[in-house]
């Protein structure tokens, strides 16, 4: 195949509508040759037409479903070799009131943050932290330490913690985010025996000053009861 | 992988049950396409575009595979390695999620239905280009330009809707 029928391929090529064995000869093509540019950006434009189908709510069991086949233990990938170590961690935050959360539940979340923090690391120095993502050190006295790695364009944040404290059943460590003084709680969490934990939330920090954690009653409190024991200025 | 759920199931069922036309497919889809993700998470690479772009390119791959082997046809698996490897690309900065389902909505609707029609066969019907022309009854080569015109202008409005 040549430069010229490539060409005309290209649109059919990026929406997937080539027959496999045209589509294999023009893969093949723009292996070894760079002259077509153009294909990546044909490629994100049919990638976008995803957006153009109107929403739909799925059945509430698929959800379930879903959540229990990962649950149980479709290999996740937080367990396999280079998935750094199992997480330990409890409640996605933003349901502050929220029961304890099954341990596979919870690493099927952060599965992907944890992934994502590695590859992460390697596009932050490259990238010189663009892209809207940031990476806040949680400061604290002792051993604790932390970071939070946030994207703004998904609204997201991933806490990892270590050196705190293990806490009796009746307390519990509390996030907030602080903004002109004031404490908005993001939802609670225990750390493993050893201390670590890690949880992905969801948040806007557009506007918070830091975002602290607290030591608070089991389940949480309205506001904040005692010293911060990690803090990080945003 | 909840979080993503509540985020994007509602785009991610819609666009299945687009492809499909039915509820029961659409589910298995979509089920799938997150146990892929979930399943290959630590080789996801955030440089190569959003992980919600990448959701909804799995979803799309696994119902267009479903609608052709409805029809008798054997494309293969759709390689969810290739998916990872190229990564997809975001069209124009600023253009995703909320803002960016008006704004391809829009961009689809301005262009002609003659160049709109073929797109809307490829990617929401699974036709192939030789099944569209058929299917019109044009000859191949005018679905190929016509398919390139339409992409081409969905690329340049994108473009300005980012810059809006």
């Amino acid at each position: 195949m040549n430069c010229e029928e490539i060409e005309e391929l290209a649109a059919a090529y990026a929406l997937g509508a080539l027959p496999p064995e045209t589509e294999g000869e023009v893969e093949e093509h723009l292996q070894g040759c760079s002259r077509h540019p153009e294909i990546a950006d044909l490629r994100a434009v049919a990638a976008s037409l995803a957006w153009a189908a109107e929403e739909r709510e799925p059945p509430a069991a698929l959800k379930t479903r879903l959540m229990s086949a990962i649950r149980e233990g479709d290999t996740p990938a937080a367990k396999s070799e280079r998935g750094a170590r199992p997480v330990a961690a409890a409640g996605f935050w933003r349901r502050m009131f929220s029961p304890p959360v099954a341990p596979y539940a919870v690493a099927a979340a952060l599965a992907l943050v944890v992934a994502a923090l590695i590859g992460w690391n390697v596009s932050l120095q490259l990238e010189d932290g663009g892209g809207g993502v940031s990476v806040h050190t949680l400061a604290g006295s002792g051993g604790a330490q932390g970071r939070i790695l946030y994207i703004a364009d998904e609204r997201l944040g991933v806490m990892t913690v270590a050196g705190l404290d293990s806490l009796d059943v009746d307390l519990t460590y509390q996030v907030w985010t602080l903004s002109d003084g004031v404490a908005t709680g993001i939802g609670t969490f225990n750390t493993s025996e050893g201390g670590e934990a890690a949880a992905s939330i969801e948040v806007d920090l557009t506007g918070a000053d830091s975002v602290a954690i607290t030591v608070e009653p089991a389940g949480g409190s309205p506001q904040p009861t005692s010293a911060p024991v990690l803090q990080a200025d945003i | 992988m909840e979080l993503l759920y509540d985020r994007m199931g509602r785009q991610a069922f819609g666009l299945a049950y687009r492809i499909l036309g039915d509820g029961a497919s659409a589910e298995d889809v979509v089920q799938e396409a997150f146990m892929s993700l979930w399943r290959q998470a630590e080789r996801l690479d955030p440089s190569r575009g959003r992980v919600s772009s990448l959701l909804m390119t799995l979803v799309h791959h696994k119902a267009v595979d479903l609608v052709r082997s409805r029809k008798g046809l054997s494309f293969g698996q759709p390689s969810l390695d290739s998916v990872l490897e190229q990564g997809v690309p975001d069209v124009a900065e600023g253009v995703a999620e909320d803002q960016g389902r008006q704004a391809v909505r829009r961009a689809l609707e301005s262009l002609p239905p003659e160049q709109r029609a073929p797109i809307e066969m490829a990617y929401f019907e699974g036709m192939t280009h030789v099944e569209i022309a058929d299917s019109l009854g044009v000859p191949l080569g005018t679905v190929k330009s016509r398919l390139r015109l339409g992409l081409d202008k969905l690329r340049r409005e994108l473009k300005m809707e980012a810059h809006r």
